[in-house]
């Protein structure tokens, strides 16, 4: 007598797994790190953000010298959020980036 | 007369490329050629060219499966180099973040496993507990797969009080459940007849190969680095390490299975031994003259990182051994001698992991022969 | 005249291709359906494998250069051809089947047996090693079940008085209940039922064509229209191997009244083909695929001996 065959009974009466994405979302946990929002009233433009990026997708613009982050080379590690001293980072819990054009996906 | 079955590059037992050059005759295996570099990408080579702090989020994407464990292995090797010591409360969160990622890399093999041999439905149930920890990933490090718990000179996150009573809930289910896979693994007759004889390595060819992890325990070779060379806090552990006798295919898969039950204990005594305190201290920039190596126990064996400084903040030379890559020649043993059928699950037996393999080239006889085969295929092209 | 019409109706609506394809089909949707909750996830739709088959007879027809296209063009042609033509020797409405004069239990096995054969030649005709792999493997296997599945059958014949029509059993159980009811024909019911699921192709005994292993055994090849009408032959295969399993043992197409509501054959008949395919169902999910030699001892001693048993026993008492 097989051991899987109460299993494999018992899961046809039982509600599936499957989490039915997207009708139906996931709580996301408050650790996670989803893309980088930017506060830019925050920032001095002490430039130690494109110096710790791992990835320097991190730019700082011409004329107004704040940070925009091109999210086709962010990884999400979280270091912008640790480092910077003003706290002008923060972790979203935004995941969902799927774009059409991978230029125009910045973050700013 | 002997006749040639291509197992890859794209092969559906295959994740990844590699290409295998099997020779049958009927069904018997006389002869295996083994070829990889599919997949190099130059990582060494990257990981020169970035400062150490940088070069830790590099070293954690060699593999996808394995990450924790690789930037725990740098880390390592790196701290020995610059001679810092990492506080006691980081090394228990790199104990959890090490022993979480073994769950689910046991588990994922498992699922493979059982695909390999047709048996999809518990293919399909090990996925859905191996939800279960990277569920857990995402709650303590926020992140399923690359969680970067470890940072250089400490942990990277905090682990809180709150997510305890959840990750001990979600332990308790875990471990119901793989007790019950263990019991249906060995003794199911369907499962039984596939992995039992098949693929055996001898003790004295695990050896003699150097094969590591649970390939080598699988065929009774004692060897762990979490307890004969200690790191982060397995020296305060206690735990068992799981050697079988038998060296075939379902003594692997009970060595793994195994194993993640003594994960299990080993977080719950981390957690409750776990000393409050900081998490990091202070790394300096720039890195003293020095040269050190690192090992860890990733979940296929035994991984090690060998970091050389010479004062700037970047590193001279990393050279990584990874554990895959030295299980790869045990696989010929295991083949020669079965049967075509059993090719993908003795494969799979060893635990590949292609991206961890491939950073390097090989530079021995298999690419002598290489280079002379392609010239060969250039010449029939050319016609 | 219309005789010829009635044939021609019968082998295109109602039971030939129209009819077997829809029901093949649609039991092919309910096994998947079925087999992804007993994997604790939402399987396809009931429909999708209607949506399968149109999908590919909408792709580009290639035959591969080192395959000898004769063969390989006419391989699928004649499976369906042959499983389809079966639907016409089984009683399926009522005890007589649409051709009554050559419905015979010799030629349907004849029959069953042709999309086996050319699976194999066209997997030797494919020119790749993964078909010429798969191909040895069918005709071994093929020896194993094959032997399983005469003896059961044949038992079942010898219980009544050794006629090989199907009709005639089929009126036999109508009077005197359903043949598994016999304690004698007991194991050569279970005999048949295992040697079904491997002449279906299906785990335990899905060598052929292991997916894993060898890609996709003698189908590694085909695409477009011609892995079309494979699927469809097979999964017509499935309806017809049922079908000819319920009749030898489950009663047949037997009109039922329960409860004041009138049940007409053909209902009753389908109801107890999808309880054989849902039996085979739950078969593939609780075990993993053994190997060829593996499955070759195992129907040689197991199924072989049931079937054996009963003969003896039916034969004797």
């Amino acid at each position: 007598m097989p051991r899987i065959l109460p299993d494999v009974l018992k899961n046809l009466f039982r509600k599936p797994a499957t989490v039915k994405y997207p009708k139906q979302r996931r709580e996301l946990p408050e650790n996670f790190r989803g893309k980088p929002v930017i506060d830019k009233e925050k920032c001095i433009s002490c430039g130690l953000c494109v110096k710790i990026c791992p990835d320097n997708a991190i730019t700082l613009d011409e004329k107004t010298k704040k940070p925009r982050i091109w999210m086709g080379l962010c990884m999400m590690c979280g270091r912008c959020a640790e480092l910077c001293p003003r706290k002008v980072f923060t972790m979203s819990k935004e995941f969902e980036l799927a774009t059409y054009d991978k230029y125009k996906a910045i973050s700013e | 007369m002997t006749f040639i079955v291509p197992i890859g590059p794209q092969h559906p037992a295959l994740e990844e490329p590699a290409h295998f050059r099997i020779e049958v005759k009927g069904e018997e295996i006389v002869g295996v050629d083994l070829r990889l570099g599919y997949n190099h990408k130059g990582i060494e080579q990257a990981l020169s060219d970035r400062s150490y702090a940088h070069g830790l989020y590099l070293s954690a994407r060699v593999c996808g499966i394995c990450n924790s464990t690789h930037s725990l292995a740098f880390t390592r090797a790196v701290e020995s180099v610059a001679g810092i010591e990492c506080p006691d409360r980081a090394r228990y969160i790199r104990v959890i973040d090490a022993e979480l990622e073994r769950i689910h890399s046991h588990l994922l093999w498992a699922g493979i496993a059982a695909h390999e041999i047709g048996f999809t439905t518990l293919f399909m149930l090990f996925w859905r507990d191996r939800e279960l920890s990277l569920d857990m990933r995402e709650l303590l490090f926020g992140h399923r797969i690359y969680a970067s718990g470890t940072y250089l000179g400490g942990a990277r996150v905090d682990i809180k009080e709150k997510d305890i009573p959840q990750l001990i809930r979600t332990l308790a289910k875990l471990e119901k459940s793989v007790k019950h896979y263990i019991d249906v693994c060995t003794s199911d007759r369907t499962i039984i007849a596939r992995c039992s004889g098949v693929g055996v390595l001898k003790k004295k060819d695990a050896l003699e190969l150097c094969a590591v992890g649970p390939t080598a325990r699988a065929s009774g070779v004692d060897f762990d680095i979490r307890r004969d060379d200690p790191y982060a806090a397995y020296d305060e552990i206690s735990f068992d390490v799981i050697v079988e006798r038998d060296g075939d295919v379902l003594a692997k898969v009970v060595v793994r299975l195994r194993e993640i039950l003594e994960s299990i204990g080993i977080i719950r005594q981390a957690i409750d031994a776990m000393p409050k305190g900081a998490i990091r201290t202070k790394f300096p920039e720039n890195v003293p003259e020095n040269e050190a190596v690192g090992r860890t126990e990733a979940p296929r064996g035994e991984l090690m990182y060998y970091v050389r400084s010479n004062g700037t903040n970047k590193p001279e030379r990393v050279r990584i051994r990874t554990p895959s890559y030295a299980n790869w020649p045990s696989a010929k043993p295991m083949l020669v001698g079965g049967t075509i059928a059993e090719i993908p699950i003795v494969v799979a037996s060893i635990d590949p992991c292609y991206s961890c393999t491939d950073r390097v080239t090989i530079v021995d006889a298999e690419t002598g022969k290489f280079r002379i085969m392609t010239k060969e295929e250039l010449r029939r092209l050319r016609r | 005249m219309i005789e010829a019409l009635g044939y021609v109706l019968a082998f295109f609506v109602f039971p030939g291709i129209l009819f077997a394809s829809a029901v093949g089909l649609l039991f092919a949707g309910i096994d998947r359906k079925l087999t992804g909750h007993m994997q604790h996830r939402i399987g396809p739709p009931i429909w999708q494998e209607f949506l399968d088959v149109g999908k590919l007879f909408g792709k580009e027809d290639i035959t591969p250069a080192a395959a000898n296209s004769f063969v390989f063009n006419c391989a699928p042609l004649l499976c369906f051809g042959a499983v389809t033509a079966v639907m016409l020797l089984l009683p399926i409405n009522s005890s007589q089947p649409v051709l009554t004069s050559v419905a015979d239990l010799i030629v349907i096995i004849y029959l069953l047996n042709i999309p086996a054969v050319c699976m194999m030649l066209a997997g030797y005709a494919s020119g790749c090693p993964f078909g010429t792999t798969g191909s040895s493997r069918y005709v071994v296997q093929l020896f194993g079940y094959e032997l399983a599945f005469i003896t059961a059958a044949l038992s079942v014949a010898a219980k009544v008085g050794w006629s090989l029509s199907l009709s005639s059993i089929v009126s036999y159980q109508a009077q005197n209940g359903w043949m598994v009811s016999q304690v004698a024909l007991i194991p050569a019911a279970i005999a048949i039922l295992i040697a079904a699921q491997g002449k279906l192709l299906r785990v335990p005994f899905d060598i052929p064509e292991a997916e894993s292993e060898i890609v996709h055994g003698s189908l590694t090849e085909y695409s477009g229209p011609k892995l079309a009408i494979l699927r469809i032959a097979y999964n017509i295969e499935l309806f017809v191997v049922a079908a000819v399993v319920v009749n030898l043992f489950f009663g047949g197409p037997v009109p039922h009244t329960i409860g004041g509501v009138y049940i007409p054959g053909v209902v009753s008949f389908l109801i107890k083909c999808f309880g054989i395919v849902v039996l085979s169902t739950v078969i593939r999910n609780i075990a993993a695929r053994l190997r060829i030699d593996q499955a070759l001892k195992f129907f040689w001693t197991f199924p072989t001996l049931l079937a054996a048993i009963s003969l003896f026993l039916v034969v004797v008492t």
